[in-house]
C-alpha cells in the first residue's frame, strides 16, 4: 500500500506537471543552467514561448490526457467523452475501489482483445488537478501552482511530462471496443516533447490570454 | 430399469401417454378448416390467445420416457422444457415429487435430448413451462407410482392395494422395497391407466418455497451451460456476420488471417465466414485480420425507421372493438401518442454452439429455447433425417425470447462437417448486440372520453409495431395468415376493463429490415406502459385518485374481479397516497398478461434529471404457486428488468447499423438501479398455475411515468423516459 | 509463449501463441475450469471476474503474460475443501441465482470487496458490484452481500479466538 501511495504521487506529479513562475525563480532545486534562464537567455522570444505554449497545450487539452482528469468522482471515456461507462468511481487514491479499481480491467498496456486501454500506472488525477471544463490557462496556471502541484521542480516535471509512459500512452492509445483506432493529440509526439522543453526552457511563462 | 447413463428406448411399448390437447398448432388446423374468418370471429381467437393457457404440444408423451429410475433409487426426470433462470426444474421437481412420492433430493431434472423421443411441439417460452406440464406431469407421475407399485407387489408377494409409498420407498406391512429393487429386471413398461389425481392440500411440496434444485452447481461454478460444453479434439471458431442492416458479403480478403498463429481453415460462404483454430483466441485473432467488403443497399438510420414504422401506417387490424370509433376531432376527445424503442436481449451467456458431425449423424450442444426446432433447422441444413441429428440442451445462461431461434447451430454443424472435428463456436458481443433479434420498437396513439359523470366512456388503443410473432420460427405461419395480426405485438394491447361503453385496439404492423422477435413479455411492455399512463393522465384531468378511477372502469365477470382484486390489494398493502411529498411519489399501474392480473405501486425520487425506483409494492394472480419463492423471484426480475428498459435501454440505428455494442454503453439497470424495497404479495385467483416470469413487466414503466408525473408534472411518453 | 501460474492452490502452465491474449480463455480452456464466464470480452459485464494476487479482475482484458508466478483464484477455488465461502453460503441462503451464469463473477466481486470493506454499507455495494445481471437478481444479491459480511465476521472472530 505505502509503495502504492508513493507511485501514485509519482504519477500524479507527472500528469500536472509543472511548477509556478513565481516559485521557480527563487526555488533552489531548480537547476536550469544560467545559460537557458529565460531572463538571462539572450534569444528569449515571448512569441516561441507561447507558440510552444500552445502546443503543448493542445495536447494537454485532448480528450486523451482530459479524460483522466476529471472535476468529478467520474472519469470520462470515448472520443465524446462522455462520463466512464458503469459510473465507476474515482476513489481516494483515483485508483477506483475496493472491488473495483483502474487495475480490475485496465492492465500495463492496450487490450486489443478487449479493447481496454492500457499503460502503466494507469489512474485518476486527484481531483485538485482536475482540467476538465477548465481553459487552457487555467489548466497551467493550475499546474504552476505549488499548492497543487506538490511543488515539483521545472526540470523533473518536464521528464515527466516528456517521458512518462503514462503520458506518451497519448500517442499509443490501441483500440476501442470495436477495434477502432483511438484519436490521437493532433501534435505529434515529438513535436509535442519539443515544445514542452522549449517552454520549460524559456521559463514557463503562462501567456495572458 | 436403466443404469443411469442410458434412457428408456422410445420406442418401448406404453399404454399410457398423456392426451395431446392441441395447442397452436390444432388452433392452426381449425383455423385451417374454417379459412374465411370473420372479423368478429377472429377477435374472439385474439381473446383467447390472450387468456388461454396453450397447452403442451409435443412428442414423446409416455411416462416411462420422461421419468427414468435409476439403480441408486434416483428419479431421472427428462423435461422437455428447458432451465434458463426462471426455476422452472424446481417446480416440475416439486410436482413429480408429491405424485410419485419420492423425495425433491431423489429428483435430478435434465433437458431431454431430442434423442429420448421427447420433443416440445413449440417451445420453453411464454411463460407455460409450469402451467403446460401441471396436469400431464402429475398423470404421469401418479401412473409411474402405480406401475411401480405393481410391480413391487411381485417382487414383495404382496397385494399391491396394502402398499404405501413415500421417498421412493414401497412399504407393505413390515416389509419395505425400493423403487429401484421394485424395477429390477423390468423391461416393459405396460403402464396402468392414470389414477386419480390427489387433492391439492394433500401436496406436500407443491405450494412450498423451496430452494431451487439448481442452486449448488450454479454457485460452485459447475459447467452447465452451453458456453461450457466440450466434445473431444473440439476446435475453436469464430464467426463474420454482417453489420450493417440487410448487408450481404461481397468479398473477403482473408489472405493474412491464414497466416495467423493456430488457424486451421477459414470457410467462407455467401453471407458469414467461418474461422477455425486451435483456440478461440487465435480465431478471434485471426477473424480480425480478414478485411471484408459489404454491399449495402439501404443505409438506415434512427429517423428513416421511426418514419417508417408509426400508426397509420402497414397492415391494419382491429384486434378489439366495442361501439364506434372515436373521432380524434371530437368534441372532448383527449389524445396522447406513446413509444418505446429497440430493446436488446443482452443475456448474458452469448449464443453459440458445439458441433459434431460425422458418419452422417450430427450432434449438437446449445442453449436454446427451442431444441426440436434447431433438430429441423440442423437436419434440413445437412439434408440428414431427423432421427440422425440429436440436439442436446444444455443450461441456459439467459434467454428472454433471444433463445426461440437458435439457427446459429447449422454454423456450427457445417463447419464441424467440413472440418471433420468437432467445432465450438460463439457470438462475440458485439455479434450478439448488432445481430439480435430485437424487441420492436412501438408507436401509439391513446385516444379517451369522459363522461359528464367523471367517467372514462371511451378508450382507444392504437398501436405500430414490428415483427414479434409475424415470421417467427416457432409460430406456423398459418396461424399469421388465418389471423391476420401479430398476436405477440398484441399482447397486452387490448385494453382490459370493461366497463368502458367502447373500447377499441387497432394494430398496425409492418416487418422491418431487421429482426425481431420475442422479447420478454411481447407487446405487454409498451402496451402497458402507453395504456396506463393515459389511464392515469385521465384521471388527473378529472381529478380523481387513479385507483378508484381503475376500479370504476372494471366489469364484475370473474376474470374482471381478479384484476379488482389485484388492483385493490396492491393499493391497500402500499398506503398508496396521491401526490407528491417533496420529491416523492407513488405511481400506480395494472395489467393482465396470458389470464395473470398484476397490480404495482412504485415509489420514486427524482433528484436533478435522475429518476429512482425506491419501492415497488406488488400484487400477482398467478394461479397456484408452485413455488411461491421461485414465483417472488420472478416477480422481482421482471420488475428489476422492466425497470432495465423503461428507464435506461435503447438501441440505435446509426449509419445503417445497430448500436450500441457492449453492456455499459447499452445502459442497464445495475445493483444502484434496484429498488431497495420489492414487497410481492402473491393472490391464487384460480386453483391451477398460471404464467408468472412475464405478466408482471406490465405495469412497471407506467407505474414509474405516473410518479414521476406527480413529482414533476411532466408526463413522459417515450421510453426510456429521460428527464432533461 | 509458456505462462505459469497458481491457479486455486494448484501450480499449472498453459501454452498460449500470443501472451497478450485473454487470462480467461487460459483458465477456460487451458486449465479447463470453466466456472469463470465468458460475458461480453470488453471488461464491461464482469462474468468473467477472478482473483489475482488477491485483486478483482477482469479476466477477458487480462494479458495472461501478467499471469506468470502470480495467485489466481476462481470461482471453483472460492470454497474451500467443500466448505462454502461466506458469499457463496450466503447466496444458498437467500436464493439468488436465477440463470445463474453472470453469479461466479458477482461473488468473486463480491469477495473481494468484503477483503478491503467487511461491512459494506447500501452505497459500498452500489459502487463496487457493477457488474451485470439480465434475471435482476440484484434485489436478493444485496441481501446476499450483507449476509455474507455477517457470516464473514463471524467466521473471523470465531478463527481469531481459537
Amino acid at each position: 500500500m505505502k509503495k502504492n501511495t508513493i507511485l501514485f504521487t509519482m504519477i500524479t506529479f507527472l500528469l500536472i506537471g509543472i511548477i509556478t513562475i513565481g516559485s521557480s525563480f527563487s526555488d533552489n532545486d531548480f537547476a536550469i543552467d544560467q545559460e537557458n534562464n529565460p531572463l538571462t537567455a539572450p534569444h528569449f522570444d515571448e512569441n516561441e514561448s507561447k507558440a510552444a505554449f500552445d502546443k503543448m497545450m493542445t495536447v494537454l487539452e485532448h480528450k486523451r490526457c482530459v479524460n483522466c482528469h476529471p472535476s468529478g468522482a467520474i472519469p470520462r471515456q470515448g472520443e465524446d467523452s462522455h462520463l466512464h461507462n458503469f459510473d465507476v468511481k474515482r476513489g481516494e487514491a483515483g485508483q477506483g475501489l475496493a472491488a473495483y479499481s483502474c487495475n480490475t480491467c485496465h492492465s500495463d498496456q492496450n487490450n486489443d482483445y478487449s479493447g481496454v486501454p492500457g499503460a502503466p500506472h494507469w489512474s485518476l488525477a486527484p481531483e485538485e488537478m482536475a482540467w476538465e471544463g477548465k481553459t487552457r490557462i487555467e489548466i497551467a496556471t493550475q499546474m504552476m501552482d505549488s499548492k497543487r502541484n506538490g511543488g515539483r521542480s521545472h526540470e523533473d516535471i518536464m521528464h515527466h511530462l516528456t517521458e512518462h509512459e503514462l503520458v506518451l500512452w497519448a500517442w499509443n492509445p490501441g483500440v476501442d471496443a470495436e477495434g477502432n483506432p483511438r484519436e490521437k493529440p493532433p501534435v505529434p509526439k515529438d513535436e509535442y516533447i519539443q515544445a514542452v522543453k522549449q517552454w520549460i526552457e524559456l521559463g514557463a511563462v503562462i501567456p495572458s490570454e | 430399469m436403466t443404469d443411469q447413463n442410458s434412457k428408456n428406448k422410445p420406442k418401448s411399448k406404453s399404454r399410457r401417454s398423456f392426451l395431446i390437447k392441441g395447442g397452436i398448432g390444432t388452433l392452426g388446423l381449425m383455423a385451417l378448416g374454417t379459412y374465411v374468418f370473420r372479423n368478429p370471429m377472429r377477435r374472439k381467437m385474439y381473446e383467447m390467445t390472450e387468456t388461454l393457457v396453450v397447452p403442451y404440444s409435443g412428442t414423446g408423451t409416455q411416462a416411462n420416457l420422461w421419468i427414468e429410475f435409476t439403480k441408486d433409487n434416483t428419479v431421472v426426470l427428462h423435461s422437455p422444457k428447458v432451465e434458463m433462470g426462471q426455476g422452472t426444474f424446481t417446480g416440475l421437481a416439486q410436482i413429480l415429487a408429491d405424485e410419485l412420492d419420492v423425495n425433491i433430493n431423489q429428483i435430478t431434472v435434465k433437458a431431454a435430448e431430442t434423442a429420448t423421443g421427447i420433443v416440445d411441439g413449440m417451445s420453453t417460452g411464454g411463460s407455460l413451462s409450469i402451467a403446460q406440464l401441471w396436469q400431464p406431469l402429475r398423470e404421469m407421475a401418479a401412473t409411474m407410482r402405480e406401475f411401480v407399485k405393481s410391480e413391487g407387489a411381485k417382487k414383495m408377494g404382496v397385494d399391491v392395494s396394502s402398499i404405501t409409498t413415500a421417498n421412493g420407498i414401497l412399504t407393505s406391512g413390515t416389509q419395505t422395497l425400493e423403487y429401484a429393487g421394485a424395477l429390477e429386471g423390468v423391461t416393459e413398461f405396460n403402464l396402468p391407466s392414470t389414477p386419480e389425481l390427489r387433492p391439492l392440500k394433500e401436496y406436500k411440496s407443491v405450494g412450498k418455497p423451496i430452494k431451487r434444485i439448481d442452486l449448488r452447481p450454479k454457485i460452485v461454478g459447475d459447467p452447465i451451460f452451453g458456453m461450457d460444453a466440450e466434445m473431444p479434439n473440439m476446435l475453436h471458431a469464430a464467426v463474420i456476420r454482417p453489420e450493417h442492416i440487410g448487408s450481404k458479403l461481397k468479398h473477403a480478403d482473408i489472405s493474412e488471417a491464414e497466416k495467423m498463429p493456430g488457424v486451421v481453415r477459414i470457410l467462407e460462404y455467401d453471407d458469414w465466414i467461418g474461422v477455425i483454430a486451435n483456440s478461440f483466441a487465435e480465431a478471434l485473432a485471426a477473424k480480425n485480420k480478414i478485411k471484408t467488403d459489404w454491399d449495402i443497399p439501404k443505409v438506415w438510420s434512427e429517423e428513416t425507421l421511426r418514419d417508417y414504422l408509426r400508426v397509420g401506417q402497414g397492415d391494419k387490424m382491429i384486434t378489439q372493438k366495442s361501439g364506434a370509433p372515436l373521432d380524434p376531432d371530437g368534441d372532448g376527445v383527449v389524445s396522447m401518442e406513446f413509444s418505446s424503442p429497440i430493446g436488446a436481449h443482452a443475456q448474458l451467456e452469448p449464443n453459440g454452439a458445439v458441433a459434431h458431425v460425422t458418419d452422417g449423424k450430427a450432434t449438437v450442444i446449445l442453449s436454446t429455447q427451442v431444441i426440436g426446432a434447431t433438430q429441423k433447422q440442423v437436419a434440413e441444413a445437412l439434408g440428414f433425417d431427423m432421427e440422425n441429428v440429436n440436439i442436446v440442451g444444455t443450461y441456459l445462461g439467459g434467454g428472454f425470447g433471444r433463445r426461440l431461434n437458435t439457427s446459429h447451430a447449422v454454423k456450427a454443424a457445417i463447419m464441424s462437417r467440413e472440418i471433420g472435428q468437432p467445432v465450438k463456436y460463439f457470438f462475440t458481443r458485439k455479434e450478439e448486440f448488432q445481430n439480435d433479434t430485437f424487441r420492436p420498437p412501438t408507436h401509439h396513439f391513446m385516444r379517451g372520453k369522459m363522461n359528464d359523470n367523471g367517467q372514462l366512456s371511451a378508450l382507444e388503443h392504437h398501436y405500430a409495431s414490428g415483427d414479434v410473432a409475424i415470421n417467427a420460427l416457432i409460430m406456423p405461419s398459418v396461424m399469421t395468415s388465418v389471423l391476420g395480426t401479430d398476436v405477440g405485438a398484441m399482447r397486452g394491447g387490448n385494453i382490459m376493463y370493461a366497463n368502458l361503453e367502447r373500447r377499441r385496439a387497432v394494430q398496425w404492423h409492418k416487418t422491418l429490415p431487421f429482426a425481431t422477435s420475442f422479447w420478454r413479455s411481447l407487446g405487454l411492455l409498451a402496451n402497458t406502459f402507453a395504456i396506463e399512463s393515459f389511464i392515469d393522465e385521465m384521471a388527473l384531468n378529472a381529478g380523481r385518485n387513479p385507483v378508484d378511477f381503475r376500479l370504476s372502469m372494471l366489469g364484475t365477470d370473474e376474470h374482471q374481479s381478479r384484476i379488482r382484486k389485484v388492483i385493490e390489494v396492491a393499493a391497500e398493502k402500499a398506503g398508496y397516497k396521491e401526490g407528491a411529498s417533496g420529491n416523492r411519489a407513488m405511481g400506480f399501474a395494472a395489467s393482465i398478461d396470458a389470464g395473470a392480473p398484476c397490480a404495482q405501486v412504485v415509489e420514486v425520487s427524482v433528484e436533478g434529471d435522475t429518476i429512482k425506483v425506491e419501492k415497488v409494492i406488488c400484487a400477482f394472480d398467478c394461479g397456484l404457486a408452485v413455488n411461491p419463492d421461485q414465483v417472488r423471484a420472478q416477480c422481482e426480475g421482471s420488475i428489476i428488468m422492466g425497470i432495465s428498459a423503461v428507464l435506461h435501454e435503447k438501441m440505435t440505428i446509426k449509419e445503417g447499423r445497430l448500436y450500441p455494442i457492449n453492456y455499459g454503453a447499452y445502459d442497464m439497470a445495475l445493483m444502484k438501479n434496484s429498488p431497495r424495497v420489492i414487497d410481492i404479495h402473491l393472490i391464487q385467483g384460480v386453483d391451477h398455475p398460471l404464467p408468472v416470469g412475464e405478466p408482471p413487466l406490465g405495469p412497471i414503466g407506467a407505474a414509474i411515468g405516473n410518479a414521476v408525473r406527480r413529482i414533476t408534472g411532466k408526463r413522459l411518453t417515450d421510453l426510456p423516459m429521460k428527464l432533461d | 509463449m509458456k505462462v505459469s501460474f497458481n491457479i486455486n492452490g494448484e501450480q499449472k502452465t498453459v501454452e498460449v501463441s500470443d501472451g497478450n491474449s485473454p487470462l480467461l480463455w487460459a483458465i477456460r480452456d487451458g486449465v479447463g475450469l470453466k466456472g469463470t464466464k465468458f460475458g461480453c470480452g470488453k471488461a464491461a459485464c464482469g462474468a468473467c471476474t477472478i482473483h489475482v494476487d488477491g485483486n478483482a479482475v477482469r479476466s477477458c482484458s487480462f494479458p495472461v503474460r501478467m499471469a506468470e508466478g502470480k495467485e489466481i483464484t476462481t470461482i471453483e477455488g472460492l470454497s474451500n475443501d467443500g466448505v462454502l465461502h461466506p458469499v457463496q453460503q450466503a447466496w444458498m441462503d437467500e436464493v439468488v441465482p436465477q440463470c445463474g451464469y453472470c453469479q461466479p463473477g458477482f461473488m468473486m466481486a463480491t469477495a473481494a470487496m468484503l477483503d478491503k470493506i467487511p461491512n459494506p454499507t447500501d452505497e459500498d455495494i452500489d459502487n463496487n458490484i457493477i457488474n451485470v445481471c439480465r434475471c435482476g437478481t440484484y434485489y436478493r444479491m444485496r441481501k446476499a452481500i450483507h449476509r455474507a459480511a455477517e457470516l464473514n465476521t463471524k467466521k473471523n472472530n470465531s478463527e481469531s479466538t481459537q
